[in-house]
């Protein structure tokens, strides 16, 4: 059931970043700002669920959201073949920024996605 | 694009994504097996960039290997969140080691599969 689960999270997490690149595309010399967008925005719902939703849903629905649709809507490898692009086309400068933003910009998004999920509820069931 | 290419494509991901769940599904892991599914994905990335800018690869293959596979197999959002649970947890160092080998491998990775792909073919 999870691998399943996985399968189908990781099909649509994939077209959903499939979209935001043709949407935004980029090629030569251009900051990958599609990438950079999935990865933050990635982080940040991920680490709500992990925090407000994973204790309350079964196992296969946390692979389903977790591993599948958030796991291959962002991506890793997107970023390290960027920054070797733009560093042998000459801008060396823009791959390291974009290495850094996109670091910072993660850890910031995941921090503040663990802290919005822990809030309390504004009616909660024990309120 | 055509269809038959946007579902190679999201299957590709949906398998990269499998693959990832099966080697990081342990819920006692430690974070290096983010480390290894994201070097493996950056090295075949980089491969499939360079065998496309040598000319062996069409771009379609380019986009099922590094949009679909590598980009289903590798993650940014799990190495993001468990960083920052390390942080939280006072595990500063593994944070830190776990972020700097991803990066340094991650990249060194898909630089040495860029080369490899243009230097067999190019």
């Amino acid at each position: 059931m999870s691998l399943i689960a996985v399968l189908i999270g990781g099909a649509l997490g994939t077209g959903l970043r499939l979209l935001v690149d043709l949407g935004l595309p980029h090629g030569g010399v251009a900051f990958p700002i599609g990438t950079l967008l999935v990865n933050v925005v990635g982080s940040f719902v991920l680490a709500v669920l992990v925090a407000r939703v994973w204790p309350a849903v079964p196992v296969w629905l946390r692979a389903g959201l977790g591993p599948g649709l958030l796991g291959s809507f962002t991506t890793f490898s997107a970023l390290a073949i960027s920054a070797v692009e733009l560093t042998s086309l000459g801008a060396g400068w823009m791959a390291a920024l974009y290495v850094v933003v996109s670091l910072a910009g993660g850890l910031a998004a995941a921090a503040l996605g663990l802290k919005f999920g822990r809030q309390p509820t504004p009616i909660g069931p024990n309120e | 694009m055509t269809a038959l290419l946007v579902t190679v494509v999201l299957v590709a991901g949906a398998l990269g994504a499998l693959a990832r769940y099966l080697v990081t599904r342990n819920p006692a892991r430690s974070p290096w097996t983010v480390l290894i599914v994201n070097v493996a994905g950056s090295l075949i990335a980089g491969l499939a960039v360079g065998l496309t800018g040598a000319g062996v690869l069409p771009v379609e293959a380019r986009l099922a290997l590094v949009t679909g596979f590598a980009g289903g197999l590798t993650t940014f959002s799990t190495l993001s969140v468990e960083t920052v649970q390390l942080f939280l947890t006072n595990r500063w160092r593994s944070a830190v080691a776990s972020m700097a080998a991803n990066l340094i491998l991650g990249l060194t990775a898909s630089a040495l599969g860029w080369l490899i792909g243009l230097a067999l073919f190019g």
